[in-house]
């Protein structure tokens, strides 16, 4: 036996001065480990109740219940996870899954009840002592179950783009699109948002399972503009989507963009069946933009004769001359189209009501007439100057556009605006420009800050790639006219958009002028519906309220045999046009069935 | 790390060396090689200690994955050793034991003969029940079990639970006419 031997004993006694680890009062004090899962901790305000917690849980201890006080709401179910833990194994996957952080467990794990039934309850609502504990089971950082960030979506790139029409987006692959499609938890909080209300987790699903014919099934029950609203679509369902709390919402959007992509025209036909036999009622509508092509569409898969009257050369309305090409290529509109059309819809184009045919004449020879209209009036700033010919409005420029008209592109504009519409007419001339003088020179001047900018995000900063001047926060004061010429705009900054009570009365500070140079200048400031075809007596009799046409839930005015839908009623939005096609044919349908409606 | 790999690479037919940290590495050997790797890294390496044995299921590959995992004390480094057996859709898969060459392997091999349904003939108590008792299904860690369905169909829910579909119930509340 060596020295150390019989020393190094001792050296344990070192330890005699150590802070004990082991605890005092086992049988009364037993704290859990800092990570310990145990009872669940929920904040319910940062939980939208979107019910993943409960879809993989493996014991289906968990159930989602409306709580007391709390609303649905866009984004929020309103519903909340109540535990059963006669059945919660501890295994935490709800919390590793949960799609807002708000659902963590806490390290208390005693609890001695007699009634079996106190051991469920609704974690942040049913109050329990734990429930700001500090340690627990937390999900660790970088730990997701789903992924996080949207597949990339490919572009080409602005120096190539801006000297073209072609289309900007690439749109997903097969693969790209099932790995979106994965990242979808199919919680469905998206579905009352998109005012279609369209079947979204379910047409996920079916790109996930590489069933496209189901796929555009899906999208067909709801949305005939499927082709168009997966490219331009405003997708306000991917602001309720349960994936934005922590990384970014589901490319909702080019999802179903990616299902018309990838089927025939041969099977969205199957998808969308045939037309029910003859009703022998008769319908005319009034315009071929999505409202009208959306009713249209409905009424005659229930049998109706239908016939669009448009205007124009070429039926789509808005998304054809509104919206610009490299967004929303003209195959996509013409696909959408013709498949309506073969469903036996007739659709006269150069056809315009109140000239070529009058209204009086529709209602004659029709059971029903629907005037889906628009907004194809592009409304004035009125401030000084505007009155010369080469200040135009944004609808003018983009319909001329379209129909591939000389307008006379400026070799400079500027243009008043910060919607979509301003970014979109900005762009064209910015590629009209590029196309006949080899230099981009566009301002757009908003009223809005970059804080509150109305154009989508995307739109802005596609636009500057392009080489296109964006001023937030600045009023228009006058057009500058010098030798019977447009050199410009003077404009202000703006301090307020809204007085107190909340109508639009924009203030400003004098102090803060800036003068943007432009040969034109272009009005984007919102539209209104031309009404000029219902005449004077007509639009004496029909009720109005401040400047729209007053209709019912289902479209219908204060005149039985006529009803309105899209733009002119619910305001610029193909989505909401296409689901007010669908309202409106709804009500048309029960009532040329019911009643006599003439 | 590398050079014991380089050693080993000459005697073996080795996968790709994997090093997951600077004191600890994983590489990949037919079966039919894992006893005399095993052997030399015991008799001759210093990878003395057997420090867990464990599985994955890669049902789309229709495999099994064994992972040995070997310590070196004295050099304080780990390394797994992982090897690829057929996984049949159905019964057991079979592979050989090395509890003869650490004692506390049978235990491990008990454990994925009831976890997984992979048989060490010869091990002992393999055939015994483990922490399972009275198992009826396929071994729960296979990842065709349904541990949703099992639990649906052998536990009995308290008597008033009730559930909401979000979807659902967002449209009875903001929407109910579906439009």
């Amino acid at each position: 036996m060596s020295f150390k031997d019989v020393v190094s004993p001792f050296t344990a006694w070192k330890n005699l001065f150590r802070d004990p680890v082991t605890i005092r009062d086992p049988l009364n004090d037993r704290p859990g480990a800092a990570r310990y899962r145990g009872f669940h901790q929920n904040d319910i305000e940062k939980c939208i109740g979107c019910g993943t917690c409960e879809t993989i849980c493996q014991n289906g201890a968990i159930d989602m219940l409306p709580v007391e006080g709390r609303a649905t709401k866009q984004g929020d179910s309103g519903l909340r996870p109540r535990i059963d833990y006669g059945r919660c194994c501890w295994c935490a996957l709800c919390v590793d899954v949960c799609m807002t952080g708000s659902l963590s467990m806490s390290n208390e794990y005693k609890w001695v009840e007699s009634d079996p039934d106190a051991f469920r309850f609704t974690p942040g609502v049913d109050a329990k002592h734990w429930d700001h504990a500090e340690l627990g089971y937390r999900r660790p950082e970088g730990h997701r179950l789903t992924a996080e960030h949207r597949l990339h979506m490919g572009e080409m790139a602005p120096e190539e783009r801006i000297g073209s029409f072609a289309e900007i987006v690439d749109g997903y692959d097969v693969a790209q699109a099932k790995l979106e499609a994965d990242r979808c938890v199919a919680c469905g909080l998206c579905v009352a948002t998109c005012p279609a209300h369209m079947a979204i987790p379910q047409y996920i699903a079916a790109i996930r399972d590489g069933d496209y014919e189901r796929g555009v099934s899906l999208l067909y029950e709801t949305n005939p503009f499927s082709g168009i609203c997966g490219r331009v679509c405003t997708h306000k369902c991917e602001s309720a989507c349960a994936s934005r709390h922590e990384g970014d919402p589901i490319a909702i959007r080019w999802l179903k963009r990616h299902i018309m992509d990838q089927v025939s025209v041969e099977q969205i036909r199957r998808a969308v069946g045939t037309a029910a036999p003859s009703s022998g009622r008769k319908v005319a509508i009034v315009g071929a933009g999505p409202a009208g092509l959306t009713a249209a569409f409905d009424l005659a898969k229930r049998g109706h004769a239908v016939t669009v009257f448009e205007a124009l050369d070429k039926p789509g309305g808005m998304t054809r001359f509104g919206i610009p090409e490299y967004r929303l290529p003209y195959e996509a509109i013409d696909q959408d189209v013709d498949i309506i059309r073969s469903l036996g819809v007739e659709i006269r184009c150069n056809t315009r009501v109140g000239s070529d045919v009058t209204l009086d004449e529709l209602r004659e020879k029709h059971d029903a007439v629907l005037i889906a209209l628009g907004l194809q009036l592009g409304r004035a700033t009125r401030v000084p100057g505007t009155d010369h010919p080469d200040v135009r409005k944004a609808v003018d420029l983009l319909r001329q556009a379209t129909a591939g008209e000389d307008f006379g592109t400026p070799r400079s504009a500027v243009v008043i605006g910060g919607g979509n519409v301003a970014m979109d007419i900005a762009r064209t001339l910015a590629r009209l420009q590029k196309q006949q003088f080899g230099a981009v020179k566009v301002i757009v001047t908003a009223l809005e800050d970059f804080a509150h900018f109305l154009a989508d995000p995307d739109e802005i900063k596609e636009a500057g790639e392009e080489g296109i001047a964006v001023f937030d926060a600045r009023g228009p004061q006058q057009v500058v006219v010098e030798d019977g010429k447009v050199t410009g705009l003077r404009t202000w900054k703006v301090k307020a958009i809204f007085d107190e009570q909340g109508r639009f009365a924009p203030s400003y500070d004098e102090t803060d002028e800036l003068f943007h140079p432009g040969s034109m200048i272009v009005e984007a400031i919102g539209q209104m519906t031309d009404t000029a075809l219902l005449g004077d007596a007509l639009t004496e009799k029909l009720a109005w309220t401040r400047g729209r046409l007053q209709v019912d839930a289902g479209g219908r005015s204060s005149e039985p045999w006529l009803w309105a839908a899209g733009d002119m009623v619910r305001g610029p939005d193909v989505i909401s046009a296409v689901a007010d096609g669908h309202r409106v044919a709804a009500s048309i349908h029960t009532a040329i069935m019911t009643e006599q409606a003439k | 790390m590398r050079t014991l790999y380089e050693r080993l690479k000459a005697l073996f037919p080795l996968g790709e060396l994997t090093e997951q940290r600077p004191d600890m590495g994983f590489v990949t050997v037919p079966a039919e090689h894992l006893r005399p790797l095993l052997t030399q890294l015991r008799d001759r390496e210093g990878y003395t200690h057997l420090v867990l044995l464990t599985a994955v299921d890669w049902i789309e590959e229709g495999q099994f994955q064994l992972t040995y995992l070997l310590c070196n004390r004295g050099a304080a480094r780990d390394l797994g050793v992982r090897v690829m057996i057929p996984r049949p859709a159905v019964g057991l898969a079979t592979m050989e034991g090395i509890h003869d060459l650490w004692p506390t392997a049978a235990t491990y091999q008990r454990e994925l003969r009831e976890m997984f349904g992979i048989d060490f003939p010869g091990s002992p108590r393999v055939d015994e029940e483990f922490i399972l008792e009275g198992w009826i299904d396929i071994p729960p860690y296979r990842r065709d079990f349904d541990t949703r369905k099992f639990s649906e169909e052998n536990f009995n829910h308290r008597p008033g639970r009730e559930t909401r579909d979000p979807a659902q119930y967002m449209k009875q509340q903001l929407y109910p006419d579906g439009k």
